[in-house]
């Protein structure tokens, strides 16, 4: 795939934007089609593979033991990451994370993590000893854009699944699952590109190159607020930012009924 | 089958093994190819509960330039496994062993490329685990030689293979993790080229007689094979199964 | 003709024929270094591949994106194995970053690297993209292929060698359906009288095969 082909496709998407058309038919808030395939790894103690169209993510969660904090010693914790894996893209590379997959990490966590949808109490084994540590680990296979949304469900889908695993004598007993994973919230993250002055939902690989700037936001069961991110260079009005949590809170509500 | 691990019988007089299967029999192995639209080529690939995606990009541009070959095209092979695939949380950063295997792996498919075609470029060619069950590596392998083919880089033929070793006194195909930790147990990665069948990979972990390898290498090429009617399989399926009667 | 699909590696055949391109002798035997199409009644033994990167001939016409700016001149993308560069010496405009030329290839050396002329640039439009080595059944024998495109879809087009289609006009979302139709039916025959249907045109000529095609393509000057 050609990396430098932007500017007669970013014409054109611009132009037929202004009529309120899209590439693939879609109406400007509206989002790809969401395939959701559960238990991908026997190995993982939850597993889901998201594909938003044709971007295609797999995520994995595995619980391990650890010590709790010495602040909060009746508290289990989290950890959140997503690779870009060069077999996504012709622009990924394996090596030192880059900024874009550091922010794309770091708001895929900020999603799950700020609604509180594990309550860090449940993680906790012994107090002051003994606690689980859930890591979800997010893996991008293919790039069409809003690799965001696709690792944050994907995320969501694997911890979905998630069953705890049986603890005796301070060892995890192989095999054998004392609970299943308690989420309070299914917070879905939705996110926006801004072309021309068109706002538009879920943007594939060819708007994103021609987007000026990015938002993202994730909405919770409840319609409330768990994260945002305003990303890129550009700008939105507040009243673009309204609309599009507007329309994230309706779309979140779709998304919610497959996980 | 008994319970303590060293009363598992591998093989038993029958020729059974603990998963049911016989001596020369591999686990079941499934093969799709073009599955990520973005690469020049791709596979995914099941074999028992391995599952691995592989993707081509290239040739290109060989980056940094201190690092391409007048003379040939550079394979730069990436073997990694994710965090979930194994049973205990395999921490993110690569580490001895998936250098290992991606050096052994791409000096396996280097053979079977024409690379002398394509002097000052790369191939970028990345294998990732999402589970695993022994013979990861192999999987692995299968999976790039069939996206390679899918990118349409000219080769000399397929890469295929399979593990071979021994456990209970038997050479057995295809060892899982349980036969891998049988006490006696002697693992062999191997993988050839299809028509030729020249050795591209081969490693060895444990002891066994001269006599117990060349038996392990008959039934290992035999093996390798049966997968390569699965690649071959696979590849054709693309262009064997379009339909051609839709309407605008 | 028989037409018959092979692998890498795959035997096309055991007797003595003369050798044409994607396959390789091992042993007396000569076998296909591709996936691609073999045509068993040939005298010759060749292999038209049916994946594969744009390997540059000289005299192709291609069509180029600019991805950066240079002192003296401009890094062009020609979806190949390396960028190509436009000297500024040889235009008379400005380009940018993005902008879309057409180029004849002059030279090309042993690394593949290849030296453009005859550079055009266009404007409006939009770039399709199809596998290079599908390109022959974008134009068809004697343009046939070309000509039912144009005529059902009223676009105006230049196909490049290496893969990417300029077009301009017309219904290019029904060319761009049309198009990845072709790719994904390249391999299969009566192709120009399925895609007269899709188009609802009306066909004139023959229809022609993959293989003979590839191997007989006229001179494409790329007209619009």
């Amino acid at each position: 795939m050609m990396t430098e082909l932007w500017d007669l496709r970013v014409d054109k998407i611009v132009a037929d934007l202004k009529e309120g058309k899209r590439s693939d038919g879609r109406k400007v808030d509206e989002m790809r089609k969401v395939e959701i395939t559960p238990e991908i790894s026997k190995n993982a103690e939850g597993s889901a593979r998201v594909k938003l169209g044709n971007t295609d993510v797999i995520a994995g969660v595995k619980v391990v033991l650890g010590t709790p904090y010495p602040d909060s010693p009746d508290e289990g914790s989290i950890s959140v990451g997503v690779e870009l894996l060069p077999l996504a893209s012709p622009e990924f590379e394996f090596g030192p994370p880059s900024w874009d997959s550091i922010e794309l990490s770091r708001v895929v966590d900020r999603g799950i993590r700020e609604s509180k949808t594990i309550d860090f109490k449940d993680l906790c084994i012994t107090e002051g000893e003994l606690c689980y540590v859930v890591y979800i680990d997010a893996y991008a296979i293919n790039h069409d854009g809003n690799l965001f949304d696709a690792s944050e469900i994907a995320a969501m889908a694997a911890l979905s699944q998630t069953k705890l695993p049986k603890v005796e004598d301070g060892a995890i007993v192989k095999g054998e699952y004392a609970k299943k994973l308690n989420l309070k919230y299914k917070p879905i993250l939705n996110t926006f590109a801004k072309i021309g002055n068109v706002i538009v939902a879920d943007p594939t690989l060819s708007e994103e190159k021609a987007m000026a700037a990015r938002f993202s936001v994730a909405v919770m069961d409840d319609d409330n607020i768990s994260a945002m991110q305003k990303g890129l260079g550009g700008s939105f009005t507040v009243e673009e930012i309204d609309k599009a949590i507007d329309v994230a809170v309706k779309n979140s509500k779709q998304i919610r009924k497959l996980l | 089958m008994a319970g303590k691990k060293d009363e598992l019988v591998y093989v038993d007089s029958k020729g059974k093994r603990v998963d049911g299967r016989k001596v020369e029999d591999l686990r079941p192995i499934k093969i799709e190819v073009g599955v990520i639209p973005q690469a020049d080529g791709s596979a995914y690939l099941e074999w028992g509960q391995n599952k691995a995606f592989a993707s081509v990009y290239g040739p290109r541009e060989c980056l940094p330039k201190h690092s391409a070959s007048p003379y040939k095209a550079v394979v730069k092979f990436n073997y990694r496994m994710a965090t979930f695939s194994v049973p205990d949380r395999k921490n993110p950063r690569p580490g001895r062993r998936e250098y290992e295997i991606s050096k052994v792996c791409g000096e396996a498919l280097e053979r079977s490329i024409f690379v002398e075609r394509f002097p000052n470029t790369q191939i970028d060619v990345t294998v990732e685990l999402f589970d695993s069950n022994a013979g990861s590596r192999i999987a692995g392998l299968c999976a790039a030689s069939v996206a390679l083919a899918d990118a349409g880089i000219p080769m000399r033929g397929l890469v295929c293979g399979t593990g071979v070793g021994k456990a209970g006194g038997k050479i057995i195909v295809d060892l899982d993790k349980t036969e891998e930790d049988a006490p006696d147990a002697v693992d062999i990665p191997l993988a050839i080229i299809s028509n030729t069948k020249e050795v591209v990979l081969m490693q060895l972990d444990g002891i066994l007689s001269k006599k117990e390898w060349q038996q392990a290498m008959k039934m290992g090429i035999d093996a390798s094979l049966k997968v390569h009617e699965i690649q071959k399989a696979a590849l054709k399926a693309r262009y064997e199964n379009v339909k051609g009667d839709d309407k605008k | 003709m028989a037409k018959r699909l092979v692998v890498p590696g795959e035997l096309v055949t055991e007797e003595r024929k003369k050798l044409g391109s994607h396959v390789y002798i091992s042993e007396g035997k000569i076998y296909s270094d591709s996936i691609g199409l073999v045509d068993d009644e040939s005298n010759f033994a060749s292999v038209v591949p049916l994946e594969g990167k744009y390997l540059p001939q000289v005299n192709d016409l291609v069509l180029g994106v600019i991805s950066s700016e240079k002192f003296a001149g401009y890094v062009v993308d020609i979806n190949s194995f390396y960028p190509s560069f436009i000297s500024k010496k040889e235009l008379r405009e400005m380009l940018k970053p993005g902008s879309v030329v057409s180029a004849k290839v002059l030279k090309v050396n042993e690394l593949n690297e290849v030296d453009l002329g005859s550079i055009r640039t266009f404007f409006g439009g939009e770039i399709l993209t199809i596998s290079p080595v599908k390109i022959p059944r974008v134009i068809g024998r004697d343009c046939s292929m070309l000509n039912v495109l144009k005529a059902g879809t009223k676009s105006n087009l230049i196909v490049g060698k290496n893969g990417w289609i300029w077009a301009k006009g017309g219904d290019t979302d029904l060319l761009k359906k049309a198009i990845d139709k072709i790719g994904a039916e390249a391999h299969m025959s009566n192709l120009t009288q399925r895609m007269s249907d899709f188009l609802g045109v009306k066909q004139q000529k023959n229809d022609a095969e993959y293989i003979e095609e590839t191997e007989e393509m006229d001179e494409y000057e790329g007209e619009e």
